[in-house]
């Protein structure tokens, strides 16, 4: 038995899937207080008259984070950062930092050692402060430097916790390394304390299974695990509604999947039956981070959005003025033409008629208005979605071949899971000139997507064959090339290894291993090949343990 | 902090390489695309990052005449390159950026008008393709590109000589001392063109203080007095103290400084081979300074080793400014002597030599100096070498708006040749209908 639990916005959701079926599933209120309250609230409801002995694992998708950073519960970080030369970060980071002077260069040489009179001025400067984050530019190239800056710091300011930027991500681009290392300190302590009460809270109810957690990548990772990289931890509801469709639909191929809810739907595109990963990271408070995150679009049209006439036009959304009238709201919204047009119902169907009327300035059919509504919600989304899907085909590329032969993703289906898909979803895809699913149990696809998400972690391994040495970021460490002829495959072969490592540590086991991405040059000195500079990131498939469909007698 | 509005085109062409141990290989742009992608260059807002179009082989044919034809002598990655300036160039018109930079390869200042095979690593004027590009659709007129590769931009010279709407302006490492041995002072236009074509050679060990005093003293000004409706920067980084291919003393500091006070609405690569200690710096100077913002961090690790300025070097440096831009006040005047001394037509003779294709070209211009148009002209090429063997072509230009004469009598000498033969290919490079027209 799989329990799931999703803490969103405005409800907590859990279920149980056992067998491939959903057993059991409860929604309360989340609590914004505490959220705890609403999740143990769901667990208990969702456990009643089952046996707990039997859950093999328990994961949870929290706003714990986003909340944290939003409402400013983190800590003071002192942030040392050595940029070397370049773009000035100072004024680009959540924080003022303390600029160090040690740098590496592009290659992974140390052109200049970090001065340890520095360190030790700024420990003066932060006494009081024990969560650190450290950062050097090209540090994933050798972590040398930031290691030695942590050593001291160890020694001089014993830190509750420190985050170096090369280990949150092994993949080139150190301001958003920065700022995913500052993010990760400023909520290591409040995403510890909550990992604490989960833990105790299980325990008081005798729940002797793991505990996961998910990350915004659509990967989970033991509760403890995690507790060293809260940051990916941000925006899991999303990336929770993208696993609960691929439990609950499986897409094939390319695909456009939604999710429609209140006031937002938020659009992915996917690719060889899987989501497509945004470029570079998730922005957290307005900073971009080098979290690894599903690529979603958010527009502004969901079950709440405000329906109103602008110059003759018919214009819903982005704003959303209450709930839908059917339920006492004040405006008609695209949930009461949906109710008129008959293909959800809810609330008070009278409500929504008066809704429709309203809405009937000029005299136009009721039922035809409704419709009218929902294909000018649809058609927002189906632009959204076009742009998407033009802005990814206008992605740079480095390749002749790939500019040549570039391909345009040109989805087969849409799949739609949320309050209002089942009025929306079938819309879009008459739009885009493909087929509509809504799948059973899309009420509750982000606690399924929570309960069956695998694990995922990612080693990113970079071998210099003429300097003789390679690095593997996430685990720290730089150690010298034996071997002399050293290719590709070797290095996709060595990273598995350390991936496997690095999976050991966190407590989890590897299915499958995908390649995010790998290259290779030649390095030429004097027309002379040297050596070789290779560089390749792996990963745990992202993915389900088992599609899910709803139990036969609900 | 907010970059203005700025475009780069980056395309390292990492699947192309003239040869794998070549200067232009795949490795060129790796340390430069490392370095923009650690800075996070392209996460500052007001910084976007354009995938560059497949240009068409159209494109390349509203600027060349390639001998058989410009298809079978580029490959796809030319294509690339010259569509990577192109959309740069589309980006600025439709407003969406004031600057834009081209970072591409494989780069075109040493393609000229005639191509038969490549020069310099270039096979076909990725700026060149941009600027007719410029004028075909967006109606841009005057045009100033100014060459700041440490080789003379000979390509980019050649295909405006003779076009007083486009101020050529290259400095370079001095010709007697470097490829392709050209860009002398004496290089100064056709007669109805004198003046529109400015070279500065520059001594070697040349430094930032004597960039920049060229720069101040005479490429600004000039630039203010032709008034441009657009200014382009050949945008080469060998002038830079690690470059191996020639011996300039310009650090990271001075190419952005220089791409701060020149303002060219466009800057596209063109050479500079110090992959690892030049190339990263001085793209993310020229990046940081071209958006706006502060480069004053980009500093190369060893840039101590930077040759300082001389005294002796100064003192050149001081004289060429000083002729040129005597030359410049007096350019108007000197056309009009150089038209009424040459009569009714123009030539120029000349042996072109491909070095990336080891081609030896002969070749023969005839310029009518016509007092209504720009005026057409016809050029006779042999060329013999290279996989190619002999090849041979009778071309006349028909610029972008003739007078009805020059249109006639193009057309008749094309005709008149084929006649009489001994050429392998006739053709006619029609700018005023954007058609190239095989006899």
């Amino acid at each position: 038995m799989l329990l799931g639990i999703d803490v969103g916005g405005t409800f907590t959701d859990a279920v149980i899937v056992s067998g491939a079926k959903i057993l059991a599933q409860a929604k309360v209120v989340t609590t914004h207080g505490n959220l705890m309250y609403g999740l143990l609230a769901a667990l208990d409801k969702v456990l009643v008259g089952l046996d707990i002995r039997r859950l093999d694992r328990v994961a949870l998708s929290t706003t714990i984070v986003t909340n944290a950073v939003v409402e400013g519960k983190t800590d003071r970080v002192g942030l040392l950062l050595m940029p070397g030369p370049g773009m000035d970060i100072t004024k680009l980071v959540p924080i003022e930092p303390y600029i160090l002077s040690g740098y590496i260069d592009h290659r992974g040489r140390e052109v200049v050692k970090p001065s340890s009179s520095e360190v030790e001025d700024v420990c003066r400067q932060l006494s009081g402060t024990d969560v650190f984050a450290v950062a050097g530019k090209f540090a994933v190239r050798n972590p040398r430097g930031e290691q030695a800056v942590g050593e001291q710091l160890a020694r001089l300011a014993v830190p509750a916790y420190v985050t170096f930027g090369s280990t949150v991500s092994g993949t080139l681009n150190f301001w958003r390394r920065v700022n995913s290392a500052y993010y990760n300190s400023a909520v290591w302590r409040h995403f510890g304390r909550f990992a604490f009460a989960v833990r105790q809270a299980l325990a008081d109810r005798g729940v002797v299974a793991p505990v996961y957690v998910l990350k915004a990548d659509g990967g989970t990772l033991p509760l403890e695990a995690a507790e060293d990289y809260p940051v990916e931890a941000v925006f899991t509801g999303p990336a929770a509604s993208v696993l609960g469709i691929m439990a609950l639909a499986a897409p094939e191929g390319e695909a456009v999947t939604l999710d429609i809810g209140g006031t937002t739907t938020d659009i992915a595109l996917w690719k060889d039956g899987l989501p497509l990963f945004a470029e570079r990271g998730a922005v957290i408070n307005g900073y971009p981070t080098s979290v690894r995150s599903f690529w979603l679009n958010s527009v502004g049209i969901g079950g709440d959005s405000f329906v109103r006439w602008e110059e003759g036009l018919l214009v819903v959304g982005p704003m959303r003025k209450g709930p839908p009238m059917a339920v006492g709201g004040p405006v008609p919204t695209v949930a009461d033409a949906m109710i008129v047009a008959g293909v959800t119902a809810f609330g008070d169907r009278d409500k929504a008629w008066a809704a429709m009327r309203q809405l009937a300035v000029n005299g136009e059919e009721t039922k035809g208005l409704a419709c009218q509504v929902l294909t000018a919600a649809a058609e927002k989304i189906v632009q959204a979605v076009k742009r998407m899907i033009e802005a990814r085909a206008a992605e740079p590329v480095y390749r002749v071949e790939d500019i040549v032969y570039s391909k345009i993703l040109e989805p087969k289906s849409v799949v739609g899971v949320g309050g209002a898909a089942c009025g929306l979803a079938p819309l879009v895809a008459k739009g885009l000139g493909v087929s509509a699913s809504v799948p059973e149990g899309a009420m509750v696809a982000n606690a399924v997507g929570a309960a069956v998400a695998k694990p995922t972690l990612a080693i990113t391994l970079r071998a210099d064959t003429e300097r003789r040495y390679f690095t593997v970021a996430e685990l720290g460490l730089q150690n010298e090339l034996k071997e002399r002829r050293f290719l590709l495959a070797d290095a996709l072969e060595a990273a598995n290894g350390y991936l496997a490592r690095r999976a050991s540590i966190a407590g989890i086991s590897i299915d499958e291993v995908e390649t995010v991405y790998a290259e290779e040059f030649n390095l030429v000195r004097g027309f002379q090949t040297v050596g070789k500079i290779i560089t390749c990131q792996q990963q745990i498939k992202p993915g389900v343990f088992t599609r899910v469909s709803m139990r036969e007698d609900i | 902090m907010e970059a203005k509005p700025f475009g780069l085109v980056f395309f390292p062409a990492f699947d192309w390489s003239i040869s794998p141990t070549h200067p232009e290989r795949e490795e060129r742009l790796l340390y430069t695309r490392d370095q923009i992608s650690e800075e996070g260059l392209l996460d500052i807002p007001g910084i976007r990052e354009y995938k560059p179009r497949l240009a068409k082989v159209a494109d390349a044919e509203r600027v060349h005449i390639g001998v058989p034809d410009i298809k079978s002598l580029i490959t796809d990655a030319h294509l690339v390159s010259a569509g990577g300036a192109i959309t740069a160039a589309e980006a600025l018109m439709r407003g969406e950026v004031e600057r834009a930079f081209a970072l591409v390869r494989p780069p075109g200042h040493h393609a000229m008008r005639v191509v038969h095979g490549a020069r310099g690593f270039c096979t076909i004027n990725i700026e060149a393709i941009m600027v007719e590009y410029l004028r075909r659709f967006h109606g841009v007129g005057r045009v100033a590109i100014v060459d700041t590769d440490v080789h003379h931009g000979d390509g980019t010279q050649d295909i405006y000589y003779h076009d007083p709407d486009t101020l050529f302006i290259s400095f370079h490492q001095d010709g007697r001392t470097l490829y392709p041995g050209s860009g002398f002072t004496d290089e100064a236009g056709s007669p109805q063109a004198l003046g529109t074509t400015v070279n500065l050679p520059l001594p070697p060990g040349t430094t930032d203080e004597g960039m920049h005093y060229v720069l101040d003293n005479l490429v600004l000004p000039m630039l203010d007095e032709f008034a441009p409706d657009i200014i382009i920067n050949s945008a080469g980084q060998d002038n830079h103290y690690s470059d191996p291919l020639a011996s300039m003393a310009v650090t990271a500091q001075g190419y952005a400084r220089l791409a701060e006070k020149l303002k060219a609405d466009i800057a596209v690569l063109e050479g500079g081979y110090s992959i690892e200690d030049a190339l990263p710096y001085v793209n993310t100077g020229i990046i940081l300074a071209m958006a706006g913002l502060d480069y004053s961090r980009v500093v190369e690790p060893d840039v101590e080793r930077a040759p300082r300025h001389t005294a002796k070097t100064a003192a050149y440096i001081e004289k060429l400014v000083l002729e040129q831009y005597a030359l410049w006040c007096k350019r108007q005047e000197l056309s009009h002597k150089a038209v009424l001394k040459s009569g009714d037509y123009w030539q120029r003779q000349r042996s072109i030599y491909y070095d990336s294709s080891d081609i030896g070209e002969r070749q023969l211009e005839n310029l009518r100096l016509c007092p209504e148009c720009q005026g057409f002209m016809t050029v006779a090429t042999e060329a013999e070498g290279g996989d190619s063997g002999y090849k041979s072509a009778f071309a006349a230009v028909i610029p972008r708006q003739p007078c009805g004469a020059c249109r006639r009598q193009a057309k008749d000498a094309v005709l008149a040749a084929k006649r009489k033969g001994g050429f392998q290919h006739y053709i006619i490079q029609d700018k005023e209908n954007d058609f190239m027209e095989r006899l």
